[in-house]
Protein backbone atom coordinates (compact mmCIF):
# COMPACT_ATOMS: atom_id res chain seq x y z
CA UNK A 1 0.00 0.00 0.00
CA UNK A 2 1.29 3.53 -0.95
CA UNK A 3 -0.10 6.59 1.11
CA UNK A 4 0.50 9.04 -2.17
CA UNK A 5 -2.40 6.84 -3.21
CA UNK A 6 -4.93 6.80 -0.36
CA UNK A 7 -4.33 9.95 -0.34
CA UNK A 8 -5.39 10.42 -4.19
CA UNK A 9 -8.05 8.53 -3.42
CA UNK A 10 -9.07 10.67 -0.18
CA UNK A 11 -8.89 13.75 -2.51
CA UNK A 12 -11.02 12.00 -4.95
CA UNK A 13 -13.76 11.76 -2.34
CA UNK A 14 -13.60 15.01 -0.79
CA UNK A 15 -13.93 16.75 -4.42
CA UNK A 16 -17.52 14.11 -5.01
CA UNK A 17 -18.72 15.46 -1.46
CA UNK A 18 -17.39 19.43 -2.53
CA UNK A 19 -19.16 18.70 -5.62
CA UNK A 20 -22.09 17.24 -4.45
CA UNK A 21 -25.28 18.40 -2.22
CA UNK A 22 -26.28 14.96 -1.78
CA UNK A 23 -22.70 14.10 -0.13
CA UNK A 24 -23.51 16.75 1.80
CA UNK A 25 -26.88 16.66 3.10
CA UNK A 26 -26.02 12.71 4.03
CA UNK A 27 -23.85 13.81 6.46
CA UNK A 28 -25.80 16.76 8.26
CA UNK A 29 -29.30 16.74 6.82
CA UNK A 30 -30.66 13.59 7.67
CA UNK A 31 -28.90 12.73 11.55
CA UNK A 32 -29.87 15.69 12.33
CA UNK A 33 -33.85 15.77 11.36
CA UNK A 34 -33.42 12.44 13.13
CA UNK A 35 -32.45 13.51 16.13
CA UNK A 36 -35.04 16.50 16.07
CA UNK A 37 -38.01 13.72 15.78
CA UNK A 38 -36.43 11.25 18.33
CA UNK A 39 -35.88 13.62 20.61
CA UNK A 40 -39.05 15.86 20.83
CA UNK A 41 -40.89 12.68 20.49
CA UNK A 42 -38.79 11.50 23.91
CA UNK A 43 -39.12 14.44 25.30
CA UNK A 44 -43.25 13.77 25.10
CA UNK A 45 -43.32 10.54 26.17
CA UNK A 46 -41.08 11.45 29.27
CA UNK A 47 -43.41 13.64 30.10
CA UNK A 48 -46.11 11.04 30.49
CA UNK A 49 -44.03 8.31 32.34
CA UNK A 50 -41.61 8.86 35.19
CA UNK A 51 -39.06 6.66 33.37
CA UNK A 52 -36.14 8.38 31.78
CA UNK A 53 -36.04 7.85 28.06
CA UNK A 54 -34.61 10.58 26.51
CA UNK A 55 -30.73 9.41 27.39
CA UNK A 56 -31.64 6.05 26.12
CA UNK A 57 -33.20 6.90 22.65
CA UNK A 58 -30.67 9.52 21.83
CA UNK A 59 -27.46 7.50 23.27
CA UNK A 60 -28.76 4.87 20.72
CA UNK A 61 -29.10 7.51 17.74
CA UNK A 62 -26.43 8.90 17.98
CA UNK A 63 -24.61 5.47 17.86
CA UNK A 64 -26.82 4.68 15.33
CA UNK A 65 -26.25 7.33 13.10
CA UNK A 66 -21.93 6.75 13.60
CA UNK A 67 -22.67 2.76 12.51
CA UNK A 68 -25.11 3.79 9.41
CA UNK A 69 -22.88 7.08 8.03
CA UNK A 70 -19.69 5.03 7.97
CA UNK A 71 -20.89 1.88 6.36
CA UNK A 72 -23.27 3.52 3.69
CA UNK A 73 -20.21 6.36 2.98
CA UNK A 74 -17.82 3.34 1.93
CA UNK A 75 -20.47 2.02 -0.58
CA UNK A 76 -22.08 5.71 -1.44
CA UNK A 77 -18.27 6.56 -2.73
CA UNK A 78 -17.70 3.19 -4.29
CA UNK A 79 -20.76 3.75 -6.51
CA UNK A 80 -19.97 7.48 -7.31
CA UNK A 81 -17.38 5.86 -9.50
CA UNK A 82 -19.40 4.07 -11.53
CA UNK A 83 -21.94 6.40 -11.49
CA UNK A 84 -19.26 8.77 -12.95
CA UNK A 85 -18.20 6.09 -15.06
CA UNK A 86 -14.54 6.80 -13.62
CA UNK A 87 -13.48 3.28 -12.93
CA UNK A 88 -11.76 2.51 -16.12
CA UNK A 89 -9.40 5.24 -15.54
CA UNK A 90 -9.05 4.41 -11.74
CA UNK A 91 -8.44 0.76 -12.31
CA UNK A 92 -5.56 1.55 -15.12
CA UNK A 93 -3.65 3.51 -12.35
CA UNK A 94 -1.39 1.58 -9.68
CA UNK A 95 -4.27 1.80 -7.60
CA UNK A 96 -4.87 -1.95 -5.35
CA UNK A 97 -8.15 -2.46 -3.90
CA UNK A 98 -6.92 -2.15 -0.42
CA UNK A 99 -5.54 1.02 -1.13
CA UNK A 100 -9.39 2.05 -2.16
CA UNK A 101 -11.47 -0.02 0.63
CA UNK A 102 -8.83 1.69 2.65
CA UNK A 103 -9.57 5.19 1.54
CA UNK A 104 -13.11 4.08 1.58
CA UNK A 105 -12.98 3.05 5.24
CA UNK A 106 -11.36 6.67 5.96
CA UNK A 107 -13.37 8.43 4.25
CA UNK A 108 -16.63 6.66 5.85
CA UNK A 109 -14.68 7.52 9.49
CA UNK A 110 -14.25 11.11 9.16
CA UNK A 111 -17.88 11.76 7.98
CA UNK A 112 -19.54 10.00 10.56
CA UNK A 113 -17.59 11.27 12.94
CA UNK A 114 -18.76 14.76 11.31
CA UNK A 115 -22.14 13.64 11.89
CA UNK A 116 -21.46 12.35 15.30
CA UNK A 117 -19.83 15.97 16.42
CA UNK A 118 -23.26 17.61 15.09
CA UNK A 119 -25.55 15.38 16.56
CA UNK A 120 -23.85 15.31 20.25
CA UNK A 121 -23.53 19.53 19.49
CA UNK A 122 -27.74 18.94 18.87
CA UNK A 123 -28.47 16.67 21.46
CA UNK A 124 -27.11 18.54 24.34
CA UNK A 125 -28.20 22.03 23.19
CA UNK A 126 -32.12 20.64 22.84
CA UNK A 127 -32.24 18.17 24.82
CA UNK A 128 -29.30 18.22 27.76
CA UNK A 129 -28.14 15.28 27.15
CA UNK A 130 -24.15 14.81 26.62
CA UNK A 131 -23.06 11.77 25.23
CA UNK A 132 -19.64 11.93 26.69
CA UNK A 133 -21.48 10.94 29.87
CA UNK A 134 -20.75 7.09 29.06
CA UNK A 135 -17.85 5.78 30.42
CA UNK A 136 -14.90 6.63 28.21
CA UNK A 137 -13.66 3.19 27.98
CA UNK A 138 -17.10 1.70 27.16
CA UNK A 139 -17.61 4.82 25.02
CA UNK A 140 -13.87 3.56 23.09
CA UNK A 141 -14.96 0.25 22.99
CA UNK A 142 -19.07 1.04 21.76
CA UNK A 143 -17.43 3.36 19.05
CA UNK A 144 -14.37 0.54 17.83
CA UNK A 145 -16.73 -2.44 17.40
CA UNK A 146 -19.25 -0.32 15.53
CA UNK A 147 -16.39 1.22 13.65
CA UNK A 148 -15.30 -2.14 12.49
CA UNK A 149 -18.88 -3.39 11.84
CA UNK A 150 -19.84 -0.44 9.57
CA UNK A 151 -16.67 -1.43 7.67
CA UNK A 152 -17.53 -5.38 7.47
CA UNK A 153 -21.28 -3.81 6.07
CA UNK A 154 -19.23 -1.48 3.32
CA UNK A 155 -17.62 -4.22 2.30
CA UNK A 156 -20.30 -6.51 1.87
CA UNK A 157 -22.51 -4.28 0.03
CA UNK A 158 -19.39 -2.82 -1.81
CA UNK A 159 -18.62 -6.23 -3.02
CA UNK A 160 -22.12 -7.07 -4.07
CA UNK A 161 -22.06 -3.85 -5.92
CA UNK A 162 -17.97 -4.88 -7.86
CA UNK A 163 -20.27 -8.55 -8.40
CA UNK A 164 -23.78 -7.16 -10.17
CA UNK A 165 -22.80 -3.66 -10.93
CA UNK A 166 -24.87 -0.21 -9.80
CA UNK A 167 -28.09 -1.80 -10.68
CA UNK A 168 -28.11 -3.07 -6.90
CA UNK A 169 -27.20 0.48 -5.48
CA UNK A 170 -30.69 0.30 -3.49
CA UNK A 171 -28.85 -1.89 -0.76
CA UNK A 172 -26.44 0.91 -0.15
CA UNK A 173 -29.01 2.51 1.07
CA UNK A 174 -31.45 -0.36 2.76
CA UNK A 175 -29.16 -3.05 3.96
CA UNK A 176 -28.29 -0.98 7.43
CA UNK A 177 -31.99 -0.90 7.80
CA UNK A 178 -32.98 -4.35 7.81
CA UNK A 179 -30.65 -4.81 10.63
CA UNK A 180 -32.09 -1.71 12.90
CA UNK A 181 -34.82 -3.63 14.48
CA UNK A 182 -32.44 -6.83 15.40
CA UNK A 183 -30.02 -4.63 16.57
CA UNK A 184 -31.78 -3.32 19.59
CA UNK A 185 -30.92 0.11 19.25
CA UNK A 186 -33.98 2.13 21.24
CA UNK A 187 -34.76 -1.17 23.10
CA UNK A 188 -33.49 -4.24 25.13
CA UNK A 189 -33.08 -7.61 23.43
CA UNK A 190 -35.54 -9.01 25.53
CA UNK A 191 -38.45 -7.02 24.25
CA UNK A 192 -37.90 -9.04 20.85
CA UNK A 193 -39.66 -12.23 20.42
CA UNK A 194 -37.32 -15.39 20.72
CA UNK A 195 -37.27 -15.99 16.95
CA UNK A 196 -35.98 -12.45 16.33
CA UNK A 197 -33.83 -12.88 19.74
CA UNK A 198 -31.92 -15.41 17.93
CA UNK A 199 -31.03 -13.08 15.09
CA UNK A 200 -30.23 -10.47 17.22
CA UNK A 201 -27.61 -12.74 19.66
CA UNK A 202 -26.09 -13.19 16.24
CA UNK A 203 -25.54 -9.69 15.68
CA UNK A 204 -22.80 -7.69 17.15
CA UNK A 205 -24.59 -4.13 17.60
CA UNK A 206 -27.22 -5.62 19.92
CA UNK A 207 -24.53 -6.42 22.10
CA UNK A 208 -22.53 -2.53 21.44
CA UNK A 209 -26.49 -1.28 22.46
CA UNK A 210 -27.41 -3.50 25.25
CA UNK A 211 -24.22 -1.97 26.71
CA UNK A 212 -24.83 1.48 25.92
CA UNK A 213 -28.05 0.78 27.57
CA UNK A 214 -26.29 -0.70 31.13
CA UNK A 215 -23.83 2.23 30.80
CA UNK A 216 -26.45 4.98 30.89
CA UNK A 217 -28.23 3.57 33.45
CA UNK A 218 -25.46 2.98 35.91
CA UNK A 219 -25.56 -0.93 35.46
CA UNK A 220 -22.54 -3.18 35.31
CA UNK A 221 -21.70 -3.76 31.51
CA UNK A 222 -20.77 -7.44 30.59
CA UNK A 223 -17.78 -7.37 28.67
CA UNK A 224 -18.20 -11.15 28.44
CA UNK A 225 -20.70 -9.69 25.65
CA UNK A 226 -18.72 -7.40 24.39
CA UNK A 227 -15.91 -9.87 23.51
CA UNK A 228 -18.57 -12.43 22.12
CA UNK A 229 -19.64 -9.44 19.69
CA UNK A 230 -15.75 -8.73 18.72
CA UNK A 231 -15.00 -11.92 17.76
CA UNK A 232 -18.63 -11.84 15.89
CA UNK A 233 -17.22 -8.69 14.12
CA UNK A 234 -13.98 -10.38 13.56
CA UNK A 235 -15.04 -13.39 11.64
CA UNK A 236 -18.05 -11.12 9.65
CA UNK A 237 -14.24 -8.65 8.50
CA UNK A 238 -12.75 -11.92 7.26
CA UNK A 239 -15.30 -13.78 5.26
CA UNK A 240 -16.47 -10.21 3.99
CA UNK A 241 -12.88 -9.54 2.79
CA UNK A 242 -12.73 -12.32 1.00
CA UNK A 243 -15.55 -12.54 -0.82
CA UNK A 244 -14.62 -8.56 -1.75
CA UNK A 245 -11.24 -10.50 -3.15
CA UNK A 246 -13.40 -12.67 -5.17
CA UNK A 247 -15.95 -10.19 -6.25
CA UNK A 248 -13.23 -7.79 -7.81
CA UNK A 249 -12.21 -11.12 -9.30
CA UNK A 250 -14.81 -11.97 -10.77
CA UNK A 251 -15.77 -8.34 -12.15
CA UNK A 252 -11.69 -8.34 -13.71
CA UNK A 253 -13.02 -11.48 -15.18
CA UNK A 254 -15.95 -10.29 -16.76
CA UNK A 255 -14.48 -6.92 -17.60
CA UNK A 256 -16.89 -5.06 -15.40
CA UNK A 257 -14.67 -2.37 -15.31
CA UNK A 258 -14.52 -1.88 -19.01
CA UNK A 259 -17.92 -1.81 -20.19
CA UNK A 260 -20.04 1.08 -19.85
CA UNK A 261 -23.62 0.76 -17.34
CA UNK B 1 14.40 -5.50 -26.04
CA UNK B 2 10.46 -5.89 -26.53
CA UNK B 3 8.74 -3.70 -24.57
CA UNK B 4 5.27 -5.82 -24.74
CA UNK B 5 5.39 -9.72 -25.16
CA UNK B 6 1.77 -11.54 -25.29
CA UNK B 7 1.54 -15.11 -25.64
CA UNK B 8 -1.35 -17.30 -26.34
CA UNK B 9 -4.06 -14.82 -24.58
CA UNK B 10 -7.32 -16.12 -24.63
CA UNK B 11 -10.77 -14.02 -23.28
CA UNK B 12 -13.93 -16.04 -24.01
CA UNK B 13 -17.13 -14.13 -22.85
CA UNK B 14 -20.52 -16.17 -22.10
CA UNK B 15 -23.79 -14.58 -23.52
CA UNK B 16 -27.23 -15.74 -24.04
CA UNK B 17 -26.29 -17.13 -27.06
CA UNK B 18 -23.30 -19.10 -26.13
CA UNK B 19 -19.43 -18.71 -25.72
CA UNK B 20 -17.63 -15.73 -27.97
CA UNK B 21 -14.15 -15.95 -28.10
CA UNK B 22 -13.45 -12.37 -28.07
CA UNK B 23 -9.53 -13.27 -28.01
CA UNK B 24 -8.26 -16.53 -29.20
CA UNK B 25 -4.93 -17.23 -28.33
CA UNK B 26 -3.34 -13.88 -29.68
CA UNK B 27 0.77 -14.12 -29.24
CA UNK B 28 2.56 -10.43 -30.18
CA UNK B 29 5.67 -8.33 -29.26
CA UNK B 30 6.02 -4.45 -29.57
CA UNK B 31 9.27 -3.20 -29.94
CA UNK B 32 10.87 -0.80 -27.53
CA UNK B 33 9.62 2.92 -28.63
CA UNK B 34 7.80 1.27 -31.63
CA UNK B 35 4.22 3.12 -32.66
CA UNK B 36 1.96 0.00 -32.83
CA UNK B 37 -1.41 -0.34 -34.27
CA UNK B 38 -4.18 -2.62 -33.87
CA UNK B 39 -6.76 -2.49 -36.40
CA UNK B 40 -10.23 -4.48 -37.07
CA UNK B 41 -14.09 -4.41 -37.77
CA UNK B 42 -15.82 -3.57 -34.36
CA UNK B 43 -15.99 -6.34 -32.15
CA UNK B 44 -12.60 -8.51 -33.73
CA UNK B 45 -11.18 -8.28 -30.24
CA UNK B 46 -8.89 -4.68 -30.31
CA UNK B 47 -10.58 -3.25 -27.17
CA UNK B 48 -10.71 -6.73 -25.28
CA UNK B 49 -7.14 -6.81 -25.75
CA UNK B 50 -6.13 -3.30 -24.57
CA UNK B 51 -8.33 -4.02 -21.88
CA UNK B 52 -6.42 -7.16 -20.92
CA UNK B 53 -2.85 -5.76 -21.59
CA UNK B 54 -4.23 -2.34 -19.29
CA UNK B 55 -5.01 -4.70 -16.23
CA UNK B 56 -8.96 -3.85 -16.55
CA UNK B 57 -9.88 -7.38 -17.34
CA UNK B 58 -8.11 -10.74 -16.83
CA UNK B 59 -7.23 -12.99 -19.58
CA UNK B 60 -9.00 -16.76 -19.46
CA UNK B 61 -5.32 -18.30 -20.28
CA UNK B 62 -2.24 -16.78 -21.57
CA UNK B 63 1.15 -14.73 -20.51
CA UNK B 64 1.61 -10.85 -20.58
CA UNK B 65 5.08 -9.33 -20.09
CA UNK B 66 5.83 -5.99 -19.93
CA UNK B 67 9.17 -3.98 -19.55
CA UNK B 68 10.61 -7.64 -19.10
CA UNK B 69 8.24 -8.69 -16.23
CA UNK B 70 5.57 -11.01 -16.03
CA UNK B 71 2.28 -8.36 -15.48
CA UNK B 72 0.22 -11.12 -13.39
CA UNK B 73 2.99 -11.09 -10.53
CA UNK B 74 4.13 -7.16 -10.97
CA UNK B 75 1.01 -5.67 -12.11
CA UNK B 76 1.64 -2.67 -9.63
CA UNK B 77 4.73 -1.76 -10.38
CA UNK B 78 4.11 -1.80 -14.04
CA UNK B 79 0.67 0.30 -14.42
CA UNK B 80 2.83 3.50 -12.71
CA UNK B 81 4.87 2.84 -15.66
CA UNK B 82 2.19 2.85 -18.31
CA UNK B 83 -1.16 4.80 -19.00
CA UNK B 84 -4.35 4.74 -20.98
CA UNK B 85 -6.39 6.89 -22.94
CA UNK B 86 -9.57 5.60 -24.54
CA UNK B 87 -12.30 8.29 -26.73
CA UNK B 88 -14.68 5.98 -24.65
CA UNK B 89 -14.29 7.00 -21.05
CA UNK B 90 -14.50 10.69 -20.07
CA UNK B 91 -12.90 11.61 -16.58
CA UNK B 92 -15.06 11.91 -13.25
CA UNK B 93 -17.86 13.79 -15.19
CA UNK B 94 -19.14 15.64 -11.28
CA UNK B 95 -15.10 17.14 -10.54
CA UNK B 96 -13.52 19.77 -12.03
CA UNK B 97 -10.99 19.50 -15.28
CA UNK B 98 -8.22 20.44 -12.38
CA UNK B 99 -9.44 18.61 -9.53
CA UNK B 100 -9.42 14.89 -11.76
CA UNK B 101 -6.09 15.54 -13.05
CA UNK B 102 -4.85 16.73 -9.66
CA UNK B 103 -6.26 13.27 -8.46
CA UNK B 104 -4.40 11.14 -10.63
CA UNK B 105 -1.03 13.18 -10.40
CA UNK B 106 -1.56 11.94 -6.71
CA UNK B 107 -2.40 8.83 -7.73
CA UNK B 108 0.58 8.30 -9.71
CA UNK B 109 3.40 10.19 -7.86
CA UNK B 110 3.48 13.12 -9.89
CA UNK B 111 6.15 15.47 -8.72
CA UNK B 112 5.59 19.18 -9.77
CA UNK B 113 1.78 18.32 -10.30
CA UNK B 114 0.98 21.66 -10.86
CA UNK B 115 3.36 23.20 -13.10
CA UNK B 116 2.97 19.31 -15.21
CA UNK B 117 -0.94 19.95 -15.35
CA UNK B 118 -0.63 23.66 -16.41
CA UNK B 119 2.02 22.36 -19.13
CA UNK B 120 -0.38 19.93 -20.50
CA UNK B 121 -3.17 21.69 -20.59
CA UNK B 122 -1.55 24.65 -22.48
CA UNK B 123 -0.46 21.89 -25.05
CA UNK B 124 -3.73 20.65 -25.62
CA UNK B 125 -5.32 24.03 -25.73
CA UNK B 126 -7.29 23.61 -22.69
CA UNK B 127 -5.69 25.59 -19.57
CA UNK B 128 -9.02 27.42 -20.09
CA UNK B 129 -11.24 25.27 -19.04
CA UNK B 130 -9.07 23.77 -15.78
CA UNK B 131 -11.61 25.11 -13.74
CA UNK B 132 -15.20 23.58 -15.49
CA UNK B 133 -16.83 20.61 -14.41
CA UNK B 134 -16.31 18.06 -16.92
CA UNK B 135 -19.49 17.17 -17.38
CA UNK B 136 -19.72 20.93 -19.68
CA UNK B 137 -16.95 19.78 -21.72
CA UNK B 138 -17.10 19.33 -25.36
CA UNK B 139 -16.31 15.65 -26.32
CA UNK B 140 -13.60 16.86 -28.13
CA UNK B 141 -12.55 18.33 -25.02
CA UNK B 142 -13.12 15.50 -23.28
CA UNK B 143 -10.76 13.73 -25.41
CA UNK B 144 -8.19 16.20 -24.92
CA UNK B 145 -8.60 15.93 -20.89
CA UNK B 146 -7.99 12.29 -21.04
CA UNK B 147 -4.94 12.67 -23.35
CA UNK B 148 -3.29 15.12 -20.93
CA UNK B 149 -4.48 12.71 -17.60
CA UNK B 150 -2.55 9.99 -19.84
CA UNK B 151 0.53 11.74 -19.82
CA UNK B 152 0.55 13.00 -16.44
CA UNK B 153 3.04 10.09 -14.83
CA UNK B 154 6.01 10.44 -18.36
CA UNK B 155 4.28 7.16 -19.49
CA UNK B 156 6.78 4.79 -20.98
CA UNK B 157 3.88 2.74 -22.78
CA UNK B 158 0.98 4.08 -24.34
CA UNK B 159 -1.84 2.74 -25.02
CA UNK B 160 -4.16 4.75 -27.14
CA UNK B 161 -7.86 3.56 -28.18
CA UNK B 162 -9.41 5.54 -30.58
CA UNK B 163 -8.26 8.74 -28.57
CA UNK B 164 -8.66 10.85 -31.69
CA UNK B 165 -12.15 10.20 -32.04
CA UNK B 166 -14.22 13.16 -31.38
CA UNK B 167 -11.57 15.69 -32.13
CA UNK B 168 -11.32 18.08 -35.46
CA UNK B 169 -9.01 17.52 -37.89
CA UNK B 170 -7.01 20.40 -36.60
CA UNK B 171 -6.81 19.03 -33.10
CA UNK B 172 -6.89 15.75 -34.67
CA UNK B 173 -3.51 16.23 -36.34
CA UNK B 174 -2.07 18.32 -33.17
CA UNK B 175 -2.67 15.67 -30.96
CA UNK B 176 -0.87 12.94 -33.83
CA UNK B 177 2.18 15.20 -33.98
CA UNK B 178 2.33 15.15 -30.40
CA UNK B 179 2.46 11.59 -30.26
CA UNK B 180 5.19 11.13 -33.02
CA UNK B 181 7.05 14.05 -31.17
CA UNK B 182 6.68 12.68 -27.43
CA UNK B 183 7.64 9.02 -29.22
CA UNK B 184 10.78 10.18 -30.55
CA UNK B 185 11.76 12.62 -27.61
CA UNK B 186 10.79 9.71 -25.17
CA UNK B 187 11.27 6.37 -26.65
CA UNK B 188 7.92 5.53 -25.36
CA UNK B 189 6.35 2.60 -26.87
CA UNK B 190 2.74 3.37 -28.15
CA UNK B 191 -0.20 0.93 -28.62
CA UNK B 192 -2.72 2.17 -31.05
CA UNK B 193 -6.34 1.84 -32.29
CA UNK B 194 -8.49 3.97 -34.28
CA UNK B 195 -10.90 3.75 -37.30
CA UNK B 196 -8.83 6.30 -39.20
CA UNK B 197 -6.89 4.29 -41.63
CA UNK B 198 -4.39 6.97 -42.99
CA UNK B 199 -3.15 8.11 -39.36
CA UNK B 200 -2.46 4.31 -38.44
CA UNK B 201 -0.77 4.31 -41.66
CA UNK B 202 1.10 7.55 -41.17
CA UNK B 203 1.91 7.31 -37.44
CA UNK B 204 2.70 3.23 -36.82
CA UNK B 205 5.65 1.46 -37.61
CA UNK B 206 3.94 -1.75 -37.77
CA UNK B 207 0.31 -2.83 -37.74
CA UNK B 208 -2.10 -6.19 -36.86
CA UNK B 209 -4.62 -6.63 -38.28
CA UNK B 210 -6.99 -8.90 -35.83
CA UNK B 211 -10.56 -10.52 -37.06
CA UNK B 212 -13.03 -12.23 -34.49
CA UNK B 213 -10.24 -12.44 -31.69
CA UNK B 214 -6.99 -13.53 -33.68
CA UNK B 215 -4.16 -11.77 -35.52
CA UNK B 216 -4.47 -12.35 -38.86
CA UNK B 217 -1.71 -10.05 -40.47
CA UNK B 218 1.57 -8.08 -38.68
CA UNK B 219 3.45 -5.61 -40.62
CA UNK B 220 4.75 -2.57 -41.65
CA UNK B 221 1.69 -0.62 -43.58
CA UNK B 222 3.96 -1.17 -47.04
CA UNK B 223 4.07 -5.15 -46.62
CA UNK B 224 0.31 -5.20 -45.79
CA UNK B 225 -0.29 -3.37 -49.01
CA UNK B 226 1.38 -5.21 -51.16
CA UNK B 227 -1.11 -7.83 -50.20
CA UNK B 228 -3.27 -6.00 -52.62
CA UNK B 229 -3.01 -7.27 -56.18
CA UNK B 230 -3.61 -3.86 -58.20
CA UNK B 231 -3.33 -0.73 -58.17
CA UNK B 232 -5.90 1.36 -60.04
CA UNK B 233 -4.80 4.04 -63.28
CA UNK B 234 -6.75 6.82 -64.12
CA UNK B 235 -5.60 8.20 -68.06
CA UNK B 236 -7.27 11.33 -69.23
CA UNK B 237 -7.73 12.15 -72.75
CA UNK B 238 -8.59 14.85 -75.06
CA UNK B 239 -8.50 12.86 -78.28
CA UNK B 240 -8.07 9.78 -80.34
CA UNK B 241 -9.72 7.49 -77.04
CA UNK B 242 -10.57 4.63 -79.61
CA UNK B 243 -6.87 4.35 -80.57
CA UNK B 244 -5.96 4.09 -76.74
CA UNK B 245 -8.75 1.43 -75.93
CA UNK B 246 -7.28 -0.35 -79.06
CA UNK B 247 -3.99 -0.64 -77.10
CA UNK B 248 -5.45 -1.83 -74.00
CA UNK B 249 -7.32 -4.57 -75.84
CA UNK B 250 -3.69 -5.27 -77.37
CA UNK B 251 -2.72 -5.83 -74.22
CA UNK B 252 -5.64 -7.35 -73.03
CA UNK B 253 -6.34 -5.37 -70.21
CA UNK B 254 -10.07 -4.60 -69.44
CA UNK B 255 -11.26 -1.17 -68.55
CA UNK B 256 -14.08 1.14 -68.25
CA UNK B 257 -14.90 4.34 -69.86
CA UNK B 258 -15.71 7.85 -68.52
CA UNK B 259 -17.68 10.22 -70.19
CA UNK B 260 -15.52 9.04 -73.71
CA UNK B 261 -12.34 11.02 -72.29
CA UNK B 262 -11.19 8.80 -68.89
CA UNK B 263 -9.87 5.49 -69.22
CA UNK B 264 -9.82 2.93 -65.50
CA UNK B 265 -8.08 0.36 -65.32
CA UNK B 266 -6.01 -2.46 -63.40
CA UNK B 267 -2.46 -3.61 -63.35
CA UNK B 268 -0.61 -5.71 -60.68
CA UNK B 269 0.27 -4.09 -57.55
CA UNK B 270 3.99 -4.00 -58.34
CA UNK B 271 6.70 -1.73 -58.86
CA UNK B 272 7.72 0.00 -62.41
CA UNK B 273 5.02 -2.33 -63.99
CA UNK B 274 3.34 0.88 -65.61
CA UNK B 275 6.76 1.63 -67.74
CA UNK B 276 5.92 -0.82 -70.74
CA UNK B 277 1.97 0.41 -71.04
CA UNK B 278 2.93 3.94 -70.99
CA UNK B 279 5.70 3.21 -73.68
CA UNK B 280 3.12 1.51 -76.05
CA UNK B 281 0.77 4.62 -76.46
CA UNK B 282 3.70 6.87 -76.77
CA UNK B 283 5.46 4.39 -78.93
CA UNK B 284 1.83 3.90 -80.93
CA UNK B 285 1.25 8.17 -80.55
CA UNK B 286 -1.24 8.31 -78.56
CA UNK B 287 -0.93 10.85 -76.33
CA UNK B 288 -2.49 11.26 -73.58
CA UNK B 289 -3.56 14.32 -70.94
CA UNK B 290 -2.92 13.39 -67.74
CA UNK B 291 -2.37 10.13 -65.76
CA UNK B 292 -3.10 9.11 -61.73
CA UNK B 293 -1.80 6.15 -60.54
CA UNK B 294 -3.50 5.02 -57.40
CA UNK B 295 -1.83 2.43 -55.27
CA UNK B 296 -3.85 0.51 -53.13
CA UNK B 297 -4.21 2.42 -49.58
CA UNK B 298 -4.77 0.20 -45.77
CA UNK B 299 -7.77 1.40 -45.97
CA UNK B 300 -8.37 -0.34 -49.05
CA UNK B 301 -6.44 -3.51 -47.18
CA UNK B 302 -9.02 -3.09 -44.53
CA UNK B 303 -12.15 -2.65 -46.51
CA UNK B 304 -11.19 -5.82 -48.72
CA UNK B 305 -10.14 -8.23 -45.32
CA UNK B 306 -13.80 -7.34 -43.86
CA UNK B 307 -15.60 -7.58 -47.02
CA UNK B 308 -13.96 -10.77 -47.52
CA UNK B 309 -15.46 -12.13 -44.20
Amino acid sequence: MKFHRIKGLLWNYYYFSLNSLDRIFDVFYWPIVDILIWGFMTTYIKGISDFNIVNLILGGLILWVFLWRSSQDIVTYLLEHYWSRSLYHLFVTPVSSMEMITALAIMGIFRSMISFVVLSIFAYLFYQFNIFSVNPFHFMLFVSLLTLFAWGLGLLVSSLVFRWGSRIQVLAWSTIWILQPFSCVFYPLSTLPPWAMKIASLLPTTYVFEGLRASLTGEPVVYSQLLFAFILVIIFLMVVSLFLIKSIDSAKKKGSFAKPE
Amino acid sequence: MDTVIVKNLVKTFSTRNGKIKAVDDVSLSIRKGEIFGLLGVNGAGKSTLINILSGLMTPDSGKIFIFGKDFEKYEEEIKGRFNVATAYYALSHNLTVLQNLKVFAKLYGVRNAEQKINQLLEKFFIFNLRNLRVVTLSSGEKSRLVLVKALLNDPELLFLDECTVGLDPDMAELTREFLQEYNKRTKCTILFTSHYMEEVERICQRIAFMDEGKIVKIGNAKEIIKELEEQKVELHFSANIKKAEEILKELKISYTKEQNKILHFSILNQEKIIFPILEKFIHKNVPFDDLHLKKPTLEEYFIKKSREK
